[in-house]
């Protein structure tokens, strides 16, 4: 009551790792929505006694006034724990848009972690960059370092057969092969994990 | 684009200096330099993305047009770093500005000033963006909350004012350059706020002053120009 299972939701986000999802806590979630309309509740029978007795509700300030005002107050703690566990995840969640969303699909084990609405806005708000690049003309996706060189080398870290296309030539990317590519061909494979930059 | 047109004719220092200032890399960079370091949104370089966008298609055809007729291939992809180096100035640019929108967008959707600077493309972003978070919100919270608790912005019926809306810390530490003297500023003693004034005990940035300072008394001298964020 009053916040403490708000809190215990609110703590759990904020002690996993920054930038990291823990799996959406549906049982939590769902306890602190019942009590906010417990609250909810005892707030509207200490208004309705108050106003049985003839008090004028906007101004009297006897006990029930206070006890009313302790609900309404635990009711937007509560509210604010609820928006920021939500919002929180949403923006880890626009992340994930923008370093995978355009191209690709989630991998399972982050998949697994967002609830059904997380994912219907991962894929919303893709759509929307998606639609913004396109009316742009420009992907504002690629490049998110500073070039240093128009090629580098790159260690294939994954299996990705002969199904990569690359501007001036088609390679066969064995595990563990090293490749020396033009640095837009192999950013989204660096981006996705497939491959990785040596700087060496 | 490493000169406005390519022009490679040496010109005399003093010049030179004039002319690397008024390049369109320049005002690029400078534009990217600000937006990464402000706090807040800052008005959309409409003339300039587009001047931008169109140099950097020429010098793609160009560098296209070399690697075909069998050019020296150094001459190659030192044009093609340079074309590498616009376009990623260029994304970086838009990519700070979208960020910052997705950061603050119930704010600046609220404020007429903020909602100024994007540029049309930004605005049908932000409008997009707000749509699909009021229904991911809605949908898990909202709707599940008893009356009068169910708006997005204030915490309750009973709130006064909007709430709920995370705003820019515009109290923020900047480094900033000074290029044209800026008007004297009458600080106070937190130097949070400042008034145009004619004190005598007044803060004025003269033509080549470095300072650290809190970013709110001067953004009007940023978005005249006055000052850089570094």
């Amino acid at each position: 009551m009053h916040g403490r299972k708000a809190y215990q939701l609110v703590k759990e986000f904020a002690s996993g790792e920054k930038g990291q999802l823990k799996p959406f806590n549906r049982e939590l979630f769902g306890r602190v929505l019942e009590e906010c309309n417990e609250h909810h509740g005892a707030l509207q029978s200490l208004i309705r006694k108050m106003q049985e007795e003839g008090l004028d509700v906007q101004t009297a300030r006897n006990a029930d006034h206070y006890g009313a005002l302790i609900h309404h107050l635990s009711l937007t703690r509560n509210k604010r724990c609820l928006m920021a566990y939500m919002y929180n995840r949403a923006e880890i969640i626009r992340v994930l848009a923008w370093k995978v969303g355009l191209l690709h699909e989630l991998p399972e084990e982050i998949q697994e972690k967002l609830s059904d609405s997380e994912e219907e806005y991962f894929k919303d708000h893709a759509k929307t960059l998606k639609s913004y690049m396109s009316q742009m003309g420009l992907d504002v996706n690629v490049d998110m370092v500073p070039p240093k060189d128009p090629y580098i080398k790159v260690r294939v870290l994954e299996d990705v057969g002969g199904g990569i296309i690359l501007s001036d030539k088609s390679a066969n990317f064995a595990r563990h092969s090293m490749h020396f590519l033009k640095r837009t061909d192999a950013e989204q494979y660096i981006a996705r994990g497939l491959m990785e930059e040596l700087t060496s | 684009m490493a000169s406005g047109a390519g022009d490679w004719s040496s010109s005399p220092i003093d010049d030179y200096e004039t002319l690397i200032s008024t390049t369109d890399v320049e005002l690029l960079k400078r534009a990217w330099r600000n937006e990464k370091a402000s706090p807040e949104i800052l008005p959309f370089q409409d003339a300039l993305v587009k001047r931008a966008k169109e140099q950097i298609q020429l010098m793609e055809e160009t560098v296209d047009e070399f690697e075909e007729s069998g050019h020296d291939p150094l001459i190659v992809s030192l044009y093609q770093m340079d074309l590498d180096r616009a376009q990623f100035l260029l994304r970086s640019y838009l990519r700070v500005r979208l960020q910052k929108i997705e950061k603050f967008m119930f704010c600046i959707w609220k404020n007429d000033t903020y909602r100024d600077r994007l540029s049309e493309e930004e605005k049908s972003f932000i409008e997009s963006c707000i749509r699909v978070i009021e229904k991911h919100l809605d949908e898990t919270v909202l709707s599940k909350l008893p009356e009068n608790y169910r708006d997005i912005l204030k915490q309750s019926a009973i709130s006064e004012e909007d709430d709920m809306v995370p705003e820019p810390q515009l109290d923020t530490f900047v480094v900033a350059n000074c290029k044209r003297a800026t008007r004297p500023l009458y600080l106070d003693s937190n130097r949070q706020s400042a008034v145009f004034d004619n004190r005598d005990d007044y803060f004025q940035m003269v033509p080549g002053d470095l300072c650290i300072i809190r970013y709110k008394p001067f953004r009007e001298e940023l978005i005249n120009g006055n000052i850089d964020l570094v």
